[in-house]
């Protein structure tokens, strides 16, 4: 009679029905479907995405891009790394500096592009960005990977052609062993580019301002401070709601009556939506100077002037600027909007614009 | 070292065991005969008018078309996306062709970018067809939002490999046209040549609360004049005419190249989007 053999030498001397229901147990859990058996990431992984709890879902595609060290370290490179613009003067970085949030400086009011070239809006910060469904002034993109696409082929930004950058990446020897070790194949491409970006972005979780421990009841607001987050509610967030301090909506805040730049209009072709832009996140307010989409205020104090007294009309203006009395904008005092502004920069997250996971590497 | 027969027996039943209850519960149970399979070959014939079509550079001062509104022009660029392609047969049969994106090239299932300058593109080869009788074809015009929400993708979607991208509007342009006409006032730019003529069909968005938000994605339902059958050794193919003229002088929109001769976004296409409803018709098909 023919012995059936095994080589696996832990089976021998072992008890068979020992055996055979442990055999039973390791096969069971294999049977599991993929999101099931997925390792919950270990909490002090850096590189793992977390969304904070109090946080909505997030929004971004992480079963078509799921973050990996390597991954997310390939993005940062990438956006420290002007070869994205035509003439490698431009990176991300050069308009999106993580001490403000990555906000632009307040020197730069709108985007310095490749030549000294000149944008028309103020660049914004980049945080929380896997939790947003759309994205820019006009909400021109509703994917974060498609966001740098149009930083990088804007004439007055990058000014670069995707194929070309594509061809320069693929001539850089070190890229190609980056990309390789990252998305596994052979040639760099478009999506695994703006994947390693997206990937370096969604990190970008800004929730341990301030006013994050306040929520988590592990700081008492200051007086003035608790009395602007009063003031907050009662004027400011029916449109900066929710965690991430936005509705993103579309809406025209009095800014001028007539509209070089037309807003939401360019993306929906609606008349209606002409001088509407999309209602900014307040986080890391204090620190992305100028404001508005135009650059207009160089201060929160200035902001607030605006919404109390600066207000013109058109026919876009948000009704809720509309008072009863026929007035434009938001009645405050002097004091309530310095309490306004105190409260405002308990939004601040230093944790966020001094954390190391984002700063540049050799 | 040898295990007794019982033990061996006992581990291969538990084996066996084990797995066949691995299987996932959307697996249908295997049919008692083996399903036989076929290709099935989309083949798209772009034509203007009665004629056939070709295509010039941008520099060619020949004009050899006639428009809707009697302005001659040429022909220097012509394609469109088609997706999410479905079979039909009178007897319940049905083919859905796979779709899928990711950053893998290899792995983008589904898409198809048809351009006439490209031989090869315009023969859509769907394999794996359930056996069985097909009188009609269901396909996509354009990448609709499944596609654009699930964020960049490789293969021909990949705007550094010719993928039809818009940067400031993210979402692919589903169809265009490019050529020049005498009609058209077009000075030469660093993206258009003199009197050029640019119609690109995009937009893919539909936005409850915005009645102006344009969706140019259309979908076609054609019958086939006959049934065709598909099988093992079988080479069945559908032709699908592309009417270029039904495009610029069909039932919603006659394009007057003197006004209209620089469509780069999807309000601005939205007319001439609704001629893609009867511009494809299935001319013939082979058994």
């Amino acid at each position: 009679m023919r012995k059936i053999t095994f080589s696996i030498p832990e089976f021998y001397g072992w008890p068979t029905h020992l055996l055979v229901g442990g055999l039973l147990c390791l096969l069971l859990a294999g049977c599991r479907s993929d999101d099931q058996v997925e390792p919950l990431p270990a909490p002090d992984d850096p590189y793992a995405f977390v969304a904070p709890a109090n946080f909505p879902p997030a929004t971004y595609t992480f079963d078509n891009n799921p973050v990996s060290e390597a991954g997310f370290r390939l993005g940062k490179r990438l956006f420290f790394d002007p070869i994205l613009s035509l003439d490698n003067t431009v990176s991300c970085n050069s308009c999106h500096n993580q001490s403000l949030a990555f906000a632009d400086f307040p020197l730069h009011p709108v985007s310095i592009g490749v030549g000294g070239a000149t944008g028309t809006r103020n660049a914004p910060q980049l945080v929380n960005l896997a939790f947003r469904r759309e994205f820019f002034w006009d909400g021109g993109a509703t994917h974060l990977d498609f966001v740098p696409l149009n930083a990088i082929e804007n004439p007055v930004e990058m000014q670069e052609e995707i194929g070309r950058v594509i061809d320069k990446l693929n001539a850089d020897p070190e890229y190609s062993g980056l990309f390789g070790e990252v998305f596994g194949q052979n040639r760099i491409n478009t999506p695994q580019l703006l994947h390693a970006l997206s990937q370096f972005m969604a990190l970008m979780i800004s929730n341990q301002s301030l006013y994050d421990q306040h929520l988590a009841g592990e700081y008492s607001l200051e007086p003035a401070e608790a009395r602007g987050l009063a003031l907050f509610e009662t004027h400011c967030q029916g449109c900066h709601s929710g965690i991430l301090l936005t509705d993103e909506s579309y809406r025209n805040n009095g800014l001028d009556s007539s509209f070089t730049d037309v807003g939401r209009e360019l993306i929906t072709a609606y008349e209606g939506d002409r001088g509407k832009f999309m209602v900014p996140s307040l986080r890391n307010v204090a620190l992305t100077s100028p404001y508005m989409h135009n650059a207009r205020f160089n201060s929160l104090q200035a902001v607030l002037d605006h919404y109390s007294d600066g207000m013109v009309d058109s026919p876009s203006l948000d009704p809720t600027f509309r008072r009863e009395d026929g007035r434009l904008g938001i009645p405050l005092s002097e004091t309530e909007k310095s309490d306004l502004i105190a409260f405002l920069k308990t939004l601040t997250d230093r944790n966020f614009t001094n954390n190391p996971l984002f700063f540049k590497e050799q | 070292m040898y295990l007794s027969n019982y033990k061996a027996l006992c581990f291969a039943l538990s084996i066996l065991f084990v797995f066949s209850a691995c299987r996932k519960e959307d697996d249908v149970p295997e049919p008692a005969e083996p399903q036989e399979f076929g290709t099935f070959d989309l083949v798209f014939d772009n034509v203007y008018g009665d004629g056939e079509l070709s295509l010039v550079g941008t520099d060619d001062e020949n004009f050899d078309y006639v428009n809707g509104n009697n302005q001659d022009f040429n022909i220097t660029l012509l394609g469109y996306y088609i997706t999410k392609i479905e079979l039909t047969g009178p007897n319940g049969e049905y083919y859905a062709d796979e779709m899928a994106t990711s950053a893998d090239p290899d792995e983008v299932k589904g898409f198809y970018h048809v351009l006439e300058s490209d031989a090869n593109s315009r023969t859509i080869r769907l394999n794996e067809v359930p056996a069985g009788k097909y009188d009609r074809v269901n396909f996509t015009i354009g990448v609709d939002a499944d596609a654009v929400s699930e964020g960049a993708t490789g293969g021909v979607l990949d705007p550094a490999e010719g993928g039809w991208l818009w940067n400031w509007d993210a979402g692919y342009i589903g169809f265009a046209f490019e050529g020049r006409s005498p009609a058209s006032p077009a000075e030469a730019t660093q993206w258009a040549p003199e009197n050029a003529v640019q119609l690109h069909i995009g937009g893919w968005k539909d936005l409850p609360d915005n009645p102006s938000m344009v969706n140019n994605v259309k979908r076609n339902s054609i019958p086939f004049p006959s049934s065709v059958s598909v099988g093992e050794r079988l080479e069945p193919n559908a032709h699908i005419e592309m009417n270029l003229l039904t495009m610029i002088a069909g039932p919603h929109a006659t394009v007057d190249f003197s006004t209209t001769f620089s469509v780069h976004a999807p309000a601005l296409g939205s007319e001439i989007a609704k001629n893609l409803a009867t511009a494809f018709t299935v001319d013939h098909v082979h058994q």
